[in-house]
């Protein structure tokens, strides 16, 4: 890929950890690689924290042996990218992970207060670049999950992909992890 | 509203990457507005006609002025860009103690770097208030000056030069430093090096 003058300088995964690792990036910085660019995150407020541990809450309980619930941890995307979704489910244990981070999680979920925008539009064509097969965002302004899948191609998405599928499921719907067709998630026992 | 806040970088963080050596070498990048972007590389027309650009404003300006090269200015508390030429008051040792925030001339010599050196750069400059700002340009083979910085919230960073001339050879301008001194547009850009179209 060539490098434009005038454009921003893209990180790579390795100089993103190089800065963390140096304290270049303080720890308390709550910030995120995705697509080369250092980009701020959402702030825990109550809700937004507890929306993400009534999900991982929820997915353990439904998710048993051979995966694992990981929250807020980083995901090797790919070589420009290390975003930390607030959950995530993985194939495996955490052991599986010393190398390296995981790459391709079974699900990811954003829980998404100031930042739908974000989640929706940037991360999501990220997350449908990667190829992730299951996506979720915790709408917690207008109270509903949205299921995004089937990721795409489209020119005019931030990463020329996205997702085909949305399917919003409002509090008195559920929600059904791809990666396990017979369970069933409330969505009321998402939201806070 | 948009969609993600990047983030913002300070001098004091840009000056620890630079002493960590986590930047290559051979990726020249600046911090302008918080941000690390991508420095027009140091091909030979550009080397050459940034050292001509310098060269030129010593012989013209005299014992005051002192000129500087491919060194930092400290625009802001986000942006220590690295302009090609900058004429600065007094001498090399009255920066010992920290880069010049506010020189009277700035010179860009531009190949691939037009459009970002007009634009971004160029609305970074006029924001600091830099009353004259030059850009050599090595594609069209002229000299463009800026002058006049004004707000206007469709600028990138909100400002811009409102007055704007294309000089060509033949032409001369006057420094606002010096305004009893001229440079020949032809003492830079040579007539005999313009490029034929599509040679490069």
């Amino acid at each position: 890929m060539t490098v434009e003058v005038g454009q921003v300088r893209r990180w790579t995964r390795t100089e993103y950890q190089l800065l963390a690792t140096r304290g270049v990036l303080p720890e308390s910085e709550a910030v995120e690689l995705i697509d080369g660019q250092l980009i701020i995150t959402e702030g825990k407020t109550p809700s937004h924290t507890i929306a993400v541990e009534l999900m991982a809450d929820a997915l353990r309980a439904v998710f048993g042996g051979g995966w694992f619930v990981r929250q807020q941890g980083p995901i090797a995307l790919d070589e420009h990218s290390e975003p930390e979704p607030d959950v995530a489910v993985i194939s495996g244990g955490p052991r599986d992970y010393l190398a390296d981070h995981p790459a391709r999680p079974a699900l990811v979920v954003e829980v998404a207060d100031s930042s739908l925008l974000l989640d929706r539009h940037h991360k999501g064509s990220a997350y449908a670049r990667a190829s992730l097969p299951d996506y979720w965002i915790v709408n917690l302004v207008e109270r509903q999950v949205e299921v995004y899948r089937r990721p795409g191609t489209d020119a005019a998405a931030d990463f020329g992909w996205r997702y085909l599928d949305v399917h919003i499921v409002a509090p008195g719907g559920a929600v059904t992890p791809l990666a396990l067709p017979d369970t069933r998630i409330a969505v009321a026992d998402l939201l806070p | 509203m948009t969609e993600y806040r990047p983030r913002q970088w300070t001098r004091r963080e840009y000056h620890r990457l630079d002493e960590l050596g986590v930047l290559p070498e051979d990726e020249p990048v600046e911090l302008l507005d918080g941000q690390l972007v991508v420095a027009e590389p140091k091909g030979a027309p550009h080397a050459t006609i940034v050292a001509r650009v310098a060269a030129v404003l010593r012989r013209t300006l005299g014992e005051d002025w002192f000129v500087r090269q491919q060194d930092p200015i400290a625009l802001d508390e986000t942006s220590e860009p690295e302009p090609d030429v900058v004429v600065v008051p007094g001498a090399d040792l009255d920066y010992f103690d920290g880069h010049p925030a506010r020189p009277v001339l700035v010179v860009e010599v531009a190949e691939t770097s037009l459009y970002y050196d007009r634009g971004y750069k160029g609305s970074a400059y006029a924001r600091a208030g830099l009353s004259d700002y030059w850009i050599v340009n090595l594609v069209d083979w002229r000299i463009e000056v800026y002058r006049h910085p004004v707000s206007d919230n469709s600028a990138e960073l909100g400002w811009r030069y409102l007055d704007v001339d294309f000089l060509t050879a033949g032409a001369a301008i006057v420094p606002l430093a010096r305004p009893d001194v001229s440079v020949a547009v032809s003492d830079i850009l040579p007539e005999r090096l313009r490029p034929v179209r599509g040679s490069r």
